[in-house]
């Protein structure tokens, strides 16, 4: 029997807790997880796979002009294929959505291919104008997400929680 | 046929249906054909217009929804094809205006000019309803087999690039509440505030 991790858990229960139905993703290792219990226990939540960060978040707009209250989820080097969709797209017309970063390229990266676009990903968040917090603990993950969304939604703009690996993947370090 | 003449008769066959457009001279001669509420204009995100339409096709999947893509910007998406093919949305319609250039930025050749083939693309990712049309008539007739017959539906229209001379509105926030009001999820009442 598999014992979910309590932080992927709290991504499920989260994102849920926040309205959000529609899951689009380009997944990465942790994110399994996730995907995992989302399949297994959240039965009314739809998760898509996008080919690329970038369609994830065209295929989010969507969405929420339909009504729908988006989550995106994908690993810190996707977020270098998504940055023309979130500042021409989903930034200027407040189209906002949850939007969840599985990281790399912090303590105890292993790949130096990971390491520029996990060290920029906040200071990127920042330069655009979206709003990043990083969950620190398992037991605060729900809480966090959940809030994350809710003022994404309520102020129109998109919100990032970053998991990092030391959350994800707390021992011992492993490969995406 | 131009790229105008022809967005005009899918806007004439559009019904209520939702049209996203995309950027640039598709936009602005969906805005020339005909200024509607369920218009979505894009300003940016080059190759987005059918990753948009999908998302929305399947939030409202009682919706139709017409997608109006360039060659050169689904060139810069061709994964959408491989997703739509995947998710198979019964209610959309990317319609593709293949002029073999990319028209608004002066004209260079795209890949359809050399041998690339859009409808074959999307057959091979999956999508079932294509057709290449070159005449109002054909793409009269196709409009009406994709009101009728479940998509999705890839259409890739060979026309004529002419130069727009109107524009859309520029105020974002406008265009997007415009348009969910228009196809009854008025951001208003079903956004924002306590979840």
């Amino acid at each position: 029997m598999t014992v979910e991790p309590r932080w992927a858990s709290g991504v499920c229960a989260g994102l849920h807790a926040a309205g959000s139905r529609h899951v689009v993703y380009v997944p990465d290792n942790p994110l399994s997880h996730v995907l995992r219990i989302l399949r297994e226990s959240f039965r009314d939540i739809t998760t898509t796979l996008a080919t690329r960060e970038e369609e994830a978040f065209g295929i989010a707009a969507g969405l929420y002009l339909g009504g729908a209250r988006p989550t995106v989820m994908l690993q810190s080097s996707g977020l270098g294929n998504s940055i023309n969709a979130l500042t021409s797209l989903l930034v200027p017309y407040q189209i906002p959505a949850l939007i969840v970063i599985s990281m790399r390229g912090g303590d105890s990266e292993w790949n130096a291919a990971q390491v520029p676009m996990g060290r920029a990903v906040p200071a990127i968040c920042d330069a655009i104008g979206v709003p990043h917090v990083t969950v620190e603990s398992p037991e605060a993950t729900a809480d966090l997400v959940s809030r994350a969304g809710r003022t994404a939604f309520a102020a129109r703009i998109p919100g990032v929680c970053l998991l990092p690996r030391r959350l994800t993947v707390p021992s011992p370090p492993g490969a995406a | 046929m131009t790229r105008l003449e022809a967005t005009r008769l899918v806007v004439a066959a559009a019904g209520d249906a939702a049209i996203i457009a995309s950027l640039g001279h598709p936009a602005y001669d969906l805005f020339a054909a005909g200024d509607r509420d369920a218009n979505f204009y894009t300003w940016g995100s080059m190759g987005l217009a059918s990753s948009i339409g999908l998302g929305l096709a399947m939030a409202q999947p009682s919706k139709r929804v017409i997608v109006l893509d360039g060659d050169g910007s689904l060139l810069m998406n061709l994964g959408s094809l491989a997703t739509i093919g995947w998710t198979r949305p019964a209610n959309l319609v990317v319609i593709v205006w293949d002029n073999e250039e990319y028209g608004t930025t002066g004209g260079q050749d795209t890949a359809t000019a050399h041998g690339a083939d859009l409808e074959a693309a999307a057959r091979a990712m999956g999508i079932v309803a294509t057709a290449t049309v070159k005449t109002p008539t054909e793409l009269d007739r196709v409009l009406a087999r994709a009101r009728t017959e479940p998509g999705p539906w890839a259409i890739v229209a060979k026309v004529d690039e002419t130069n727009p001379t109107t524009k859309p509105s520029l105020d974002y926030v406008f265009i997007k509440q415009r348009f969910m009001a228009a196809i009854g999820q008025p951001e208003g009442a079903t956004h924002g505030g306590p979840a």
